[in-house]
């Protein structure tokens, strides 16, 4: 008798979960899925009938972007940008969470502190200093200019994340491979990166969304047309007189295609590196 | 094969008002067993990761063969250590688990393989090898962990509880074969853990630790006859060394322990070193194993008889122990008894104590004050 009655009752306490999932899908999926048919149509197309479906698809859309609007050279420009600055805020970051997290030395609170400060600065506050910076080195409207400067902004979330992560690590672990012989460089190699991968996925993935999408210092950091990253790139469809509705689509769809597959390949080792425990 | 010297070690952390490990002083002959055994926190791991070279000495040295290592590097001692969580690479199969440490020191492929295969068939896991630890059970994790040491065939084998995690069979299958592999192989052990029955059972010697001292080291069965104070008499045994306050006097020539539930004539023998000791209080100790319901047959026990009060009753199978208090001072005493009895909680009768087996300890020192015979 109670047990229909209990399966009605947890069906009715669901119910705000789902209409929950059903809205968030809605609010983020529903304006991918407007790029996306976008993308696919004439500026004159959307203009007429918004909402429309493409009919015909202009495929031919994505090479024109790619061809006369410079894509090629910016999506490349990001690739650069964006690889080296993750490769090297990684290999920094968890060698620097690797130390944090098993190392007992003099000032280790002190640098852990410096470091995480990263978090809460604002980048809108740095930004001058920065370009100051760049500018005495010589690498102001450089791509390795904004390699630095992405890198000294991410090592402290990265940081973050793996020194969480590092520290769940038994110390058992490193004091077995001490035994085996093993040097204090080979140990971080063989035991903490093997052990750590799914939070280093973690921070590949989320720095790699990030810095795909990074607007404000590339803005400042770059003027050639010819360095500039994808974000900015997607500026050249909005004029100051007129919007270019329809390419500004296609080339967001090229923008995001990246981080889509990144994320469709990483997203469970992702969140399976924010969830679980070091060792299982 | 090794001898292992530890003189005066110390550690004392940064920052602590007492030190962890005071004065530790001991030799593991070549070949020998050694058990450190102590409550948790009384530094007996501590000293152990000092030996192997994972922790700094404060002062004091630790020698292997004669020659003093504490400036050596732990990689370089040539030591094994199985620890407690059994620190398996969770990324590596057992094969490379086994592997890794040989790796290190360049040992040939075809080296390797013999040895891993070895250890793997020794211990039983040759079927195991492509596996990740995650896949094993709790023993055979513990098996591939011994393996990981036993592969390297180092001068010292230093285990720290490598049995706790284990559940109570598996424990005594483990153990068993353990002492199998250390009769087999013959390295000199250390082996730290707070269990008794692994102390009492596996090594040659037992160094009993207490708050980073040395309180006795001595062959297994001689600590447990011959107690080296009330810490030990309470430590090493299940259920403990019963503990009753007394005084002792002498009566006819003979030594007198007058407790508040009677008087025991101590055995002659025992009398002469208790000279200085008559007329003062002191600790009288007997294990529940030399409480009786009745005397024992045959008279070859000297058994003196105490009113006492049955608390209760806990029958094990194969025997029983019986919790009772002494009239009239109420003080506790476990008897180990026979299973069958007919005796009840809220029975009075009269406890047997052989008297020959009683421990004095000085109750202001708590040492042990005569050996028992």
């Amino acid at each position: 008798m109670m047990a229909p009655m209990q399966l009605g009752f947890a069906r009715v306490r669901r119910l705000p979960l789902v209409l929950f999932v059903i809205l968030y899908t809605v609010v983020t999926g529903g304006p991918l899925l407007w790029v996306a048919t976008m993308s696919l149509r004439t500026t004159a197309e959307i203009f007429k009938d918004p909402y429309g479906l493409p009919s015909p698809a202009h495929w031919e859309k994505f090479a024109d972007a790619w061809t006369k609007s410079n894509y090629g050279t910016y999506f490349w420009n990001s690739t650069i940008v964006v690889v080296i600055a993750v490769v090297l805020v990684t290999a920094i970051g968890a060698m620097a969470a690797h130390c944090l997290a098993r190392y007992s030395f003099r000032g280790n609170r002190l640098v852990r502190f410096l470091i995480l400060t990263g978090l809460v600065l604002p980048p809108q506050l740095v930004i001058l200093a920065l370009f100051q910076i760049l500018l005495d080195i010589n690498l102001y409207n450089t791509l390795a200019g904004l390699i630095l400067v992405y890198v000294a902004t991410h090592i402290a979330m990265t940081v973050y994340i793996l020194e969480g992560f590092f520290a769940q690590i038994p110390q058992d672990l490193f004091d077995a491979a001490r035994m085996d012989g093993y040097s204090d460089f080979e140990i971080f190699w063989r035991v903490t990166m093997p052990i750590g991968a799914p939070a280093i996925f973690t921070t590949v993935t989320l720095n790699f969304i990030v810095l795909w999408n990074e607007f404000l210092f590339a803005v400042v950091l770059l003027t050639d047309d010819d360095k500039r990253t994808l974000p900015l790139g997607l500026m050249h469809f909005t004029g100051s007189h007129q919007l270019d509705v329809g390419m500004a689509a296609t080339g967001l769809m090229i923008a995001m295609l990246p981080i889509i597959a990144i994320y469709a390949f990483f997203s469970e080792t992702m969140i399976k590196g924010m969830t679980a425990g070091a060792v299982r | 094969m090794a001898v292992v010297t530890v003189d005066g070690l110390c550690k004392r952390y940064r920052g602590a008002a007492a030190p962890a490990v005071h004065d530790v002083t001991f030799t593991v002959a070549d070949r020998e067993f050694m058990v450190l055994l102590g409550p948790s926190g009384c530094g007996k791991s501590t000293v152990l990761r000092m030996i192997a070279g994972l922790e700094p000495i404060t002062s004091g040295t630790v020698s292997i063969d004669g020659r003093v290592v504490n400036q050596v590097p732990a990689k370089l001692r040539d030591i094994a250590m199985v620890f407690q969580s059994y620190a398996l690479y969770p990324h590596m199969t057992v094969y490379d688990n086994l592997a890794f440490g040989l790796r290190r020191r360049n040992v040939e492929h075809a080296e390797i393989d013999r040895r891993v295969e070895a250890a793997a068939k020794k211990l039983g896991l040759a079927q195991f090898l492509k596996r990740k630890p995650h896949a094993l059970s709790g023993g055979q994790r513990q098996r591939v962990a011994l393996g990981r040491a036993i592969v390297r065939d180092p001068r010292v084998f230093l285990f720290d509880e490598p049995l706790s995690n284990l559940d109570a069979a598996l424990r005594v299958t483990t153990r068993n074969e353990l002492i199998k592999q250390q009769h087999d192989i013959g390295t000199t052990s250390i082996y730290v853990t707070h269990d008794q029955v692994e102390a009492m059972t596996m090594g040659h010697s037992i160094c009993i630790m207490n708050e980073g001292k040395i309180v006795q080291i001595g062959r297994p069965l001689e600590v447990y006859r011959n107690p080296a104070d009330t810490f030990v008499a309470k430590f090493l045994g299940n259920p403990p060394m019963n503990l009753l306050k007394g005084r002792l006097e002498t009566q006819d020539g003979r030594a007198v322990a007058h407790l508040a539930a009677g008087a025991v004539v101590l055995p002659k023998r025992s009398a002469a070193a208790l000279g200085r000791y008559i007329g003062r209080d002191v600790i009288v100790g007997v294990r529940p194993e030399d409480l009786y319901e009745s005397a024992p047959a045959g008279g070859s026990v000297e058994v003196v008889r105490l009113p006492a009060r049955v608390v209760a009753v806990e029958p094990l199978g194969a025997e029983t122990l019986l919790v009772v208090t002494l009239d009239p001072s109420n003080e506790e005493l476990i008897a180990r008894i026979g299973r069958d009895t007919a005796l009840r909680s809220g029975d009075r009768f009269d406890i047997a104590l052989d008297a020959a087996a009683i421990h004095l300890f000085d109750s202001a020192t708590t040492k042990a004050i005569v050996q028992a015979s």
